[in-house]
């Protein structure tokens, strides 16, 4: 199937073949041989968790990166892609993941950036900018309609993203690169993008799409590529295949999954004493009455986009924006402000945008872990650090969380996203000796590959085992159905009737984080 | 777990197309350093001799002492730009003290004082009125250039100086100058905080992710505190010294210092942990100063041109780490 499409592609010279790409990295390969042909005239997938060199690859097809081994083959002719800027010559524009967009610039200014209107001597024609974005616009996509005037802050993030590939399709490539383009949306901004993600092929613009999503994915595509640990291991027609076989190529994995979901509801979970309490707590706009959390429980936090359910996790550890509350843990008040009482009273806390929040890309796996207790390892006066202790200590941890670097004196930044959050958790193990007796978590596995948010979901059912109280604030609402035993819905910065473990269903929370009863 | 099968490796996720150049770049400073110093030991006929190489020693270990105390600023994404007035402020000071008929005990530690006055002053505009270091520095900088010339009405301070106070700078021990002997020390103990201490830890902590420390309960305001006052400690026992070598209290001779030892620190994070300022580097960009000086001093080049040369070389260490790393200093 993949030979006769290759034979096809190079030899009517409709595609962009790539051969025997080959990446490496110092102490890894990140690809590994791995072949695959883009069409002009289709969608085509490209799966892979976190890790597997998606990424990689579509940088080397979009320029930013060139080979170590292999060659790109272009309407049968090998070339060589410098940069993104020669990419883009060659007709493959490639639009990423995060928005490169400039917010204070209006919608046409931005789809025209770089290429503006001008008088003589620079100087802009403000009107034509505005005409000839919104004959772009209407050109490529004649049912959309965006405000092209306005700042594109101001926009809706799909519209925003329809710019960004208005902007990619205006040199006319063949080729166009999404780089998950859904996933800032919610469910029903979708539909407009998958309309036009659709178009482009009749136009003569293939498609390569990544995307979480793989229900986006097999709607979309005609073929589906998926990576595995740097590899290619299938390139199918999407029609032939269904999800769960998806997930095994990307895994390699059995059904064991669910069957371990299954046996995890059955297990009844005798909660203890109250580990956190807090009461009359007002953050900004969001009012708790009351909250408690038990010893050995695991407690979900969900909510739409501003419902509080983050601000509240958030402010129980950190007290930012507080106007009132008293909190207590493990029936002791705390009346001391700050993060330190906290923390010094059993409380962990694990932040969501990790790399803001809880890292330092430029230090080391080790000097990352340590950073919360580093004087674990010291001699006698508890500052001099002592490194055999400190080395076991890391392998300990890295061991327990299944951390993989290639030594522990690895820049964090070059981890994985799922090796970057383990690091997150492990410093609240790191010299530790399991003083921390309530861990609050937001979005754990936020840009996690599956396999890394197994071995989260499994540390946190540790630590719950073990006595301790677990607050997960996500939006990942299977995530919360996997690991919680119990959901606190928030509502307009207002938590609402909690859900039990046995009651659990996808709509039940949808339901509940609407604002409706079911 | 709910698998037996191994979890997919992902550690492929690494992709930062400048690895390689980073890991070569590691070294590159050192190898030019060497090379510069086989060059100049081959080429100018009085470099490698004792004599010679003790001078180099010399002439970099104030720069050295000063870089040190930036290299913990650095290392909490702090900049001092008033370091070169503050070792003209001890350069003064003690000197002062001492024609006063002060005891030489008293005019170390008042200088010492001043240090810590200082530095605790910039730091509490940066800590606590939040201002960004570069700037809080700057104005405290142009203060202490007043102030430095107002304590000696703009000239310099000599004679009646004691003869113990001289040797600090002047004098030898076992065969190397006391200069040099106070830089070893400096650094040794610099190094052993940084490298082998919590304190500098959660010093590298701080300044690699403010918001990560904060949150993993380290004590931020202290650190920040703590590192911009080690800079200007640093700075005026390197002015103090260098009142001692020049027999004199200059009120403008520390102004070289700023420059240099900013050039020093910026050298040194081009190598061993790029990007980072780390005490060995900032002492190997303080030796590739002191050697490209004294190599173009022996071939008779003027001052200015080392000026222009020195210029080139700081811009290009600084274009090699912003290509490689982060360099955010603000």
């Amino acid at each position: 199937m993949r030979g006769m499409a290759d034979e096809l592609g190079v030899r009517d010279g409709v595609g962009v073949d790539l051969r025997d790409i080959t990446v490496d990295f110092p102490g890894h390969r990140a690809l590994d041989g791995v072949c695959a042909d883009f069409r002009f005239d289709e969608v085509h997938g490209l799966i892979g968790e976190n890790g597997a060199g998606k990424s990689t690859f579509v940088n080397v097809l979009g320029g930013a990166l060139t080979p170590t081994r292999g060659a790109v083959h272009l309407a049968g002719r090998v070339v060589t892609l410098r940069s993104p800027r020669d990419a883009r010559a060659h007709g493959i524009a490639h639009v990423s993941q995060e928005g490169s967009l400039v917010p204070e610039f209006s919608g046409a200014a931005n789809v025209l950036l770089g290429d503006e209107p001008t008088r003589r001597f620079g100087i802009l024609r403000s009107r034509a900018l505005l005409t000839r974005a919104q004959a772009l616009l209407r050109d490529w996509f004649p049912d959309v309609s965006i405000a092209l005037d306005r700042p594109v802050s101001s926009l809706s993030m799909a519209d925003q993203k329809v710019l960004e590939i208005v902007r990619a399709l205006r040199g006319d490539p063949r080729l166009l690169i999404l780089d998950e383009p859904t996933a800032t949306l919610q469910s029903r901004e979708k539909a407009q993008l998958w309309h036009i993600i659709r178009s482009l092929p009749e136009r003569g613009v293939g498609v390569v799409l990544i995307s979480h999503f793989l229900s986006e994915i097999k709607a979309l595509s005609q073929r589906i590529t998926v990576l595995r640990d740097g590899r290619q291991v299938g390139c199918l027609e999407a029609a032939s295949i269904d999800e769960s076989q998806l997930v095994d190529l990307m895994l390699r994995r059995s059904a064991d999954d669910t069957r371990a979901r299954e046996a995890r509801r059955q297990v009844a979970h005798e909660p203890g004493l109250v580990a956190l309490e807090a009461q009359d707590w007002r953050v900004g706009p969001v009012r708790v009455p009351h909250f408690a959390l038990r010893r050995g429980e695991i407690v979900g936090l969900i909510g739409l986009t501003g419902a509080g359910h983050f601000a509240f996790a958030r402010s129980l550890y950190t007290r930012e924006g507080l106007s009132s509350g008293q909190v207590s843990v493990d029936g002791t008040p705390i009346t001391a402000s700050g993060i330190r009482a906290m923390q010094r009273n059993g409380v962990a806390f694990v932040p969501d945008r990790r790399m803001q929040n809880a890292l330092f890309a430029d230090g080391s796996v080790t000097e990352n872990l340590a950073m919360v207790h580093p004087e674990f390892a010291t001699g006698g006066l508890g500052v001099v650090l002592r490194r055999g202790a400190e080395r076991r200590e890391v392998a300990r941890v890295i061991d327990q969380l299944g951390v993989r670097c290639s030594s522990d004196r690895q820049n964090v930044g070059l981890l994985s996203g799922g090796n970057k959050q383990k690091v997150s958790l492990g410093k609240w193990l790191y010299g530790a000796n399991e003083r921390y007796r309530v861990m609050i978590l937001i979005e754990p596995t936020e840009g996690v590959d599956i396999g890394a948010k197994q071995e989260i979901y499994a540390h946190a059912r540790r630590l719950s085992r073990r006595g301790a109280g677990v607050l997960i604030a996500s939006s990942d609402l299977l995530e919360i159905e996997h690991v919680t035993d119990r959901v606190i819905p928030f509502v307009n910065g207002r938590p609402g009737e909690p859900i039990v473990r046995t009651d659990y269903s996808e709509a039940r929370f949808i339901a509940a984080i609407a604002g409706e009863a079911l | 777990m709910s698998t037996d099968n191994p979890p997919p490796s992902d550690a492929l996720a690494a992709r930062d197309p400048d690895r390689w150049r980073t890991l070569a770049m590691k070294y590159s400073t050192l190898v030019v350093l060497i090379l510069m110093f086989a060059g100049f030991g081959l080429f100018v006929d009085r470099f490698m001799t004792v004599f010679n190489l003790t001078n180099i020693l010399q002439q970099i270990a104030i720069l050295t002492i000063v870089g040190c105390g930036l290299t913990f600023g650095f290392a909490a994404r702090e900049i001092d730009l008033s370091v070169g007035y503050s070792v003209g402020l001890a350069g003064i000071l003690v000197p002062l003290l001492l024609v006063n008929g002060q005891s030489l005990a008293v005019a170390l530690l008042a200088g010492l004082l001043a240090g810590v006055m200082v530095g605790l002053c910039n730091a509490l505009l940066v800590t606590r009125i939040g201002i960004p270091s570069l700037i809080a520095t700057l104005a405290t900088g142009s203060i202490l250039f007043g102030v430095n010339f107002l304590l000696t009405g703009g000239r310099a301070i000599y004679g009646g100086l004691p003869d113990s106070f001289l040797q600090l700078g002047q004098g030898k021990w076992l065969g190397l100058p006391m200069l040099a002997w106070f830089m070893l020390g400096v650094v040794a103990i610099s190094w052993f905080v940084m490298e082998r201490t919590v304190f500098g830890r959660y010093v590298y902590a701080v300044g690699g992710n403010r918001r990560a420390a904060e949150l993993s309960g380290v004590r931020i305001v202290f650190y920040r505190t703590a590192a911009l006052t080690l800079v200007s400690v640093f700075a005026v026992i390197a002015g103090t010294l260098l009142a001692a070598r020049l027999g004199s209290g200059q009120p403008n001779a520390g102004e070289r210092y700023l420059l240099d030892g900013l050039a020093t620190v910026f050298i040194g994070m081009t190598m061993f942990r790029p990007g980072t300022a780390t005490i060995l580097g900032t002492l190997c960009g303080a030796l590739f100063i002191g050697v490209i000086n004294n190599g173009l001093n022996l071939i008779g080049l003027d001052t200015y041109i080392q000026n222009i040369v020195k210029g080139v070389i700081i811009l290009v260490a600084v274009a090699v780490v912003s290509r490689s790393t982060r360099l955010n200093l603000l």
